[in-house]
């Protein structure tokens, strides 16, 4: 996980997009502890300030409760709370993509037809992805465990 | 608010003045810095940074105003101050004659809560070398060694004036690292100024943008990204557009293309813009820091 403090996302959005994808994914299951806010703000190079108003943020939408003394755990429910966030996310960036449509002035079924052919598209390469992401994330995960 | 521990903010600045000679470097300048925080100045060169980081560190006096650090007036109580602050200058001053291992003796003679195993932490995480001298190090190796004789006595206050300019992006990463271990530690307090806005990000929660000693902007960075915003218009005649709106930062109109960049954004700034410009379409552009400044940047001088 990285952050990019070239985008206009807030990075304290950034982190709680990221493990919001992550207990969504299933990489951080229910009743399991997200990392120290020392240990993330670290590894990510941010103050920690910033991962607390994330882990906040994520503590407000369900996703996870803190224990005092403990650390942050994923609710029980944080997964499912995850995926419908995620769904709003996945909106979001549609309406983006839809903007720039109607700015350039295309017809709504040639966006519509756009839309068919990038998730054929996805489907397609889905494989790839996880060959990608397996190759990416493994160096870290073996650090983990 | 008289001087005290009992006070929110570790650094306190109110009316603040400064002048060299007939200039005004520093102009009733007033800023809270609370506790636990990281604060980073932004600016042009010249716009008055190092002055106001130099008077916080009563290195220099103020012309106005009045100035609190850690509960301490920087000038009179200098010496008691500068025990509780870690403070990393423009230019460097440690003696190039020295050995790495004699700077360090030589420095943690002034301090009464210099933290030797902190200290040796340190010189491993930043892979200094304590017998060479410091005229044979690296840019980035002083400024390493510049930050561990700030940070060894674990200062409640840490101040750094551009740190990073001039550095390799790995030496930065390096230097953040160091700095973010130990503040994660210890709660500490962090002023900084930098031209590097993506360094600015990860070290602050509140950034004051300074222009011609003025300070223009002061709020959470996340608040700044959040409402400024540039709209991408198209004007219907081509002509130029009717009087710009409240919070306009910069403005330009290219054919028939209408930039503007906006503070304090809300539906209301475009319902506005249509109201009194024919437009054909509006678009809502979310902007990066560093646009951001640069559009605030923009703006003074098309206005100066």
């Amino acid at each position: 996980m990285s952050v990019d403090p070239n985008l206009h996302v807030p990075i304290y959005e950034q982190i709680v997009e990221h493990i919001r994808g992550s207990v969504a994914a299933g990489v951080h299951r229910p009743g399991e502890a997200l990392p120290s806010i020392r240990a993330l703000a670290v590894e990510l190079l941010v103050n920690p300030n910033t991962v607390q108003r994330a882990y906040q943020e994520l503590e407000r939408q369900g996703l996870v409760k803190t224990r005092k003394g403990r650390g942050v755990f994923v609710t029980e429910d944080g997964d499912a709370s995850a995926q419908s966030r995620s769904a709003a996310a996945v909106q979001a960036r549609f309406t983006d993509g839809i903007q720039v449509g109607k700015t350039a002035r295309l017809p709504d079924d040639r966006i519509e037809s756009i839309f068919r052919n990038a998730m054929a598209a996805a489907d397609g390469s889905e494989q790839t992805d996880r060959a990608d992401a397996r190759g990416d994330t493994s160096p870290e995960a073996r650090d983990e465990s | 608010m008289t001087t005290g521990e009992s006070s929110e903010s570790t650094v306190e600045l109110a009316g603040v003045t400064k002048h060299f000679g007939k200039q005004t470097a520093v102009a009733d300048l007033s800023l809270q810095i609370p506790k636990g925080t990281g604060f980073g100045f932004i600016g042009p060169n010249g716009a008055g940074k190092t002055t106001t980081i130099k008077m916080i560190m009563g290195l220099l006096q103020s012309d106005a105003g009045r100035i609190v650090a850690l509960g301490l007036d920087p000038i009179a109580d200098g010496l008691a101050l500068k025990q509780r602050v870690g403070y990393v200058p423009e230019q460097q001053v440690i003696h190039r004659w020295m050995r790495v291992r004699e700077a360090i003796r030589f420095c943690r003679l002034f301090y009464a809560t210099w933290d030797d195993k902190l200290c040796a932490d340190l010189l491993g995480q930043f892979d200094l070398d304590p017998d060479k001298k410091v005229k044979q190090l690296s840019k980035g190796m002083v400024v390493k060694l510049s930050l561990l004789l700030a940070m060894s006595h674990e200062p409640e206050l840490l101040v750094l004036d551009e740190p990073m300019a001039g550095l390799d992006p790995v030496v930065r990463e390096e230097l953040l690292d160091g700095i973010l271990q130990t503040i994660c530690d210890r709660e500490q307090t962090v002023v900084f100024s930098s031209h590097t806005l993506s360094d600015v990000q990860r070290l602050a929660d509140a950034i004051g943008i300074i222009n011609e000693g003025q300070l223009r902007v002061h709020c959470a960075v996340d608040d700044l990204l959040r409402r400024t915003k540039r709209i991408r218009a198209v004007l219907s005649d081509g002509s130029a557009p009717e009087r710009p709106p409240e919070g306009m930062i910069w403005q330009r109109v290219r054919d028939r293309e209408w930039l503007l960049t906006v503070e304090d954004f809300s539906d209301e700034t475009v319902a506005g813009l249509r109201a009194t410009n024919a437009l054909e379409r509006v678009e809502v552009i979310d902007l990066g820091l560093e646009d951001i400044f640069k559009d605030y940047v923009r703006g003074w001088r098309a206005s100066a």
